[in-house]
């Protein structure tokens, strides 16, 4: 154990100076054995991934050594557990967009394609194959058949469900998954939307709709997150959220909180006659009533359970038959139930 | 002297800049039919960046070469295609100086730097960047895995858009055009095989259905190149789809039988079942008729056709194994197969050999040479030009069951002279079906004087030099030279007696390289022959293996 952490250190010093100016100095020799420390530690990885005794053991590691590096060379990037599954890929990126990388070193990392084997540790060729084969097959693909998602929102949603589960489906895991969606929400923190749509796919992805581990840990997540939920929902579209209502129940039940949230955040303007926005939520008695219009549209059983629950709110609220009183009287009337 | 033409760099150049990175679907359409000569056209400048010295000589020669490969680099359906991908990245490696001497050179390797940064990673902050960042396994797996994935969904888009009604308005058509141009580029890529493959069958379902020309053209040439692997459905769907298609995959089928000739004759009927061309024959009688059409014309083109012969007797075979494996609802009748025959002569000569017990051999020869013998009577009665197409029909229908010719031959080893008669009329017909000149007297007494050299010499021992000379002087004349090798070849193998007897016999007698190929053709329809014999007879197959052996000895 003692020999892995010390490989491992190393391999992220390595790293850490593929980013720096010192990498000038590497010769082919040195290239190439940073690439076998590299392989060896996505080895590391995969054998680690699901077993959370010695995980934590290498995560402690990564954290101290990346507190040190960040000292030293305040340029680099702290490395996560996660990525060490991409480390060789990791050091080709640096190589290639350090300045400072040897010009001798590019072409021993890509080959003459003529020459190369083809399974040579160095071959991108298929990569870029699936890659660009991937991009075309999503991009002609333009018709939203998938319950209005995009198809490349689908495929990276189903692959997402498929890692969360395999994480999930050894225990002691659960805090490792929710760092893998924080992980990807921060990074994602500039155009959530689209990930909003993956996150859709992967609540709906298990084809075996017996398995809900994945969406019920997604969810869970999702209401820890301080107001991320409402944005999702927001993002998807009101028929979406109700292909995904119909699926689980505990979406379902957390949509109609963020829309019972929604609701509170609406005033009745006696001037206007008209229900208004009173916090920065941009939603408007239009988008709800949309929203419930969407559910009520879909079939039983979501259909008489949102009735149920809308008449039920009315009749919390104090039963009101007027208008502006209570917005689930008015939701109720607008709708025409 | 200029290895690529200023036109070509102007016409490259607008496509380049045309197609852009949108793939619109009419951007993507031409893409995909200027993929072949978009290739020439990376191979001349890849071997013109080649003899340059240095880089800033390269883009002094060809300054339109940075924009060029760069714009090539953004789209996605260039990149895809693996052949036009190897030569962009060979025309980058070229361009990259290892050791850079100015700042035309420095600027050159940082902007490949980034092509290929851009090539194998994503843009950062997009959600692809993220979502492949934190997948846990490498780039290559997760793309791998996510191509994997479209392709089924797609795949599932196709099945389900065309469930099996005649119903044609439900069928959304437009979708599958663009969806097989999509594929052009991809056809050899394997996570594509169940896509291609339901495009295909898409066909068969769908009587409106519409595939790109070019994904079909790819696809055909792919799997003649040996690129492509498919599923048998699909290879069938695809000559069923595309006439072309089919006559390729049997010009091509035929010309590596005829260029292959000691992996052929080694195992035919292995070789014809595996080109797929009896089991999609058996299926579609159209697919069928064409095949044969096609062999059955090269067959009256060339002259020395005992190669040709020996196709469309295994294929025959093979494609009538597979047909009694259907289930009977499913069959056609045998008239649908063979519509230009006399339809009496269907029933002998269909069934094979092996479907006959041994001791009603005789009698089934002679039930066909009576029917044969009919016909030619017919002709010679009558003459028109209606009694001599009879004829050549009722010929070729022999050759296809040319089996049966075999087992006359195997028979003749062992007959007695009274049985002789029937089956070298048979021999002569099947070798000289024309009566021009009225050889036939001649030809049939040739026939019976090599017969009877031939038992001479298979029966004495030591082997009688009278006789070695005679088989070897109607060998060496081209008047029945291929009748006698065929009645050799047998006696070879059928007779009894001592196998050292064969090498020495052997290399008497057939001494010429040309004869010694044309012996091998004969011993690989025996083999086939026997192959599907019931019981296997160890005697004979050790006497066909020595044969063979002393035939392949140069």
């Amino acid at each position: 154990m003692e020999a892995v952490l010390r490989h491992l250190t190393n391999i992220l010093e390595l790293l850490a100076v593929s980013q720096t100016d010192h990498v000038s100095e590497w010769d082919r020799h040195t290239t190439l054995r940073a690439f076998q420390w590299a392989e060896y530690c996505e080895q590391l990885h995969s054998r680690f991934q699901c077993n959370p005794a010695v995980r934590s053991a290498l995560e402690s590691a990564l954290s101290d050594t990346n507190q040190r590096l960040q000292q030293a060379l305040p340029s680099c990037s702290p490395v996560m557990f996660s990525e060490l599954a991409q480390c060789q890929h990791m050091l080709l990126i640096h190589l290639l967009t350090n300045p400072s990388a040897p010009n001798s070193v590019i072409p021993i990392l890509f080959p003459d394609p003529k020459t190369a084997a083809q399974d040579s540790q160095f071959d991108q060729n298929s990569l870029i194959t699936c890659k660009s084969a991937f991009n075309l097959l999503c991009r002609t693909s333009d018709r939203t058949s998938y319950a209005g998602l995009h198809v490349e929102a689908v495929v990276r949603g189903k692959l997402l469900g498929n890692l969360l589960n395999s994480v999930l489906s050894r225990t002691g895991n659960d805090e490792y998954a929710r760092t893998l969606l924080d992980s990807i929400l921060h990074d994602s923190a500039g155009k959530p939307e689209s990930l909003y749509d993956v996150i859709a796919a992967a609540l709906l992805s298990p084809d075996d709709e017996t398995n809900s581990v994945v969406p019920h840990f997604i969810l869970a997540w999702l209401q820890e997150q301080d107001g991320c939920l409402s944005k999702l929902c927001k993002s998807l579209s009101p028929g979406l959220c109700t292909v995904i209502s119909r699926q689980s129940r505990e979406f379902k039940q957390a949509y109609w909180g963020v829309l019972k949230q929604w609701a509170s955040c609406l005033e009745f303007d006696v001037l206007e006659g008209l229900w208004v926005p009173t916090s920065d939520e941009p939603v408007t008695f239009i988008i709800l009533t949309d929203r419930f219009k969407e559910l009520l549209n879909s079939g039983p059983p979501l259909k008489e359970e949102t009735e149920t629950e809308l008449k039920t709110l009315k009749r919390e609220a104090g039963d009101f038959n007027v208008k502006g009183i209570c917005i689930w009287t008015d939701v109720i009337i607008q709708l025409k139930l | 002297m200029e290895a690529v033409s200023d036109t070509d760099v102007q016409f490259w150049m607008a496509k380049a800049m045309n197609w852009g990175e949108d793939l619109s679907c009419s951007a993507l359409l031409d893409t995909s039919r200027h993929l072949c000569s978009l290739r020439s056209f990376l191979q001349q400048v890849l071997q013109g960046l080649q003899q340059m010295s240095s880089t800033s000589e390269a883009m002094k020669t060809f300054p339109f070469v940075g924009q060029f490969l760069g714009r090539l680099c953004w789209n996605p359906c260039v990149i895809a295609d693996e052949r036009s991908q190897r030569l962009l990245l060979r025309c980058l490696s070229c361009l990259y100086s290892a050791e850079p001497l100015n700042a035309v050179e420095r600027k050159a390797n940082m902007w490949i730097k980034d092509m290929l940064c851009h090539l194998i990673s994503e843009e950062e902050g997009s959600v692809a960047h993220t979502t492949v960042k934190h997948a846990g396994v490498t780039p290559k797996r997760y793309h791998s895995e996510a191509l994997q994935k479209v392709v089924s969904l797609m795949t599932e888009e196709v099945i389900k858009s065309c469930d099996g009604l005649p119903n044609t308005a439900r069928c959304l058509n437009g979708n599958i055009h663009t969806m097989s141009t999509a594929c052009v580029a991809l056809v050899t890529c394997p996570e594509m095989s169940p896509l291609i493959g339901a495009l295909l069958k898409h066909f068969m379902l769908c009587g409106s259905s519409c595939l790109n020309q070019e994904f079909i053209k790819e696809i055909n040439e792919a799997l003649i190149s040996k690129r492509l692997v498919l599923e048998h459905e699909a290879v069938v769907n695809l000559w069923c789809y595309s006439p072309t298609c089919l006559e390729g995959a049997a010009v091509s089928f035929l010309e590596s039988v005829l260029s292959g000739h000691e992996t052929m004759t080694q195992s035919l009927d292995k070789h014809v079942n595996d080109s797929l061309l009896p089991r999609a024959s058996a299926h579609h009688c159209h697919i069928f008729l064409t095949v044969n059409e096609i062999y059955r014309n090269v067959l009256t083109e060339i002259d020395e056709n005992l190669a040709v012969r020996a196709l469309i007797q295994v294929f025959t075979a093979c494609f009538l194994q597979r047909l009694t494996g259907q289930k009977p609802q499913d069959r056609l009748p045998l008239r649908a197969f063979f519509p230009n025959v006399t339809p009496c002569l269907l029933t002998p000569l269909l069934t094979a050999p092996s479907e006959v017990p041994r001791e009603a051999w005789l009698d089934h020869l002679s039930w066909i040479r009576s029917l044969l013998q009919s016909v030619t009577e017919n002709e010679e009665a009558g003459e028109d030009g209606r009694a001599y197409q009879a004829v050549f029909e009722a010929w070729f229908l022999l050759v296809q069951c040319g089996y049966w010719v075999d087992t006359a031959a195997e028979l003749l080893v062992l007959a007695a002279p009274e049985n002789a008669k029937s089956l070298l009329w048979l021999l002569t017909f099947f070798h000289h079906p024309t009566n021009r000149g009225h050889q036939r007297s001649q030809q049939t007494a040739v026939a019976r004087e090599a017969w009877t050299h031939l038992r001479m010499l298979f029966l004495t021992r030591p082997p009688p030099p009278r006789h070695l000379c005679a088989v070897k002087e109607l060998l060496s004349s081209s008047f029945s030279a291929n009748l006698v090798l065929h009645l050799f070849s047998n006696f070879t193998v059928f007779s009894h007696g001592p196998v050292s007897i064969i090498t020495e016999i052997t290399d008497k007698v057939l001494t010429e390289a040309a004869v010694k190929r044309r012996a091998l053709w004969i011993l690989a329809l025996i083999r086939c022959r026997l192959n599907s014999a019931a019981t296997r007879d160890d005697r004979v197959y050790s006497r066909l293996r020595t044969l063979q052996d002393t035939l392949l000895q140069t």
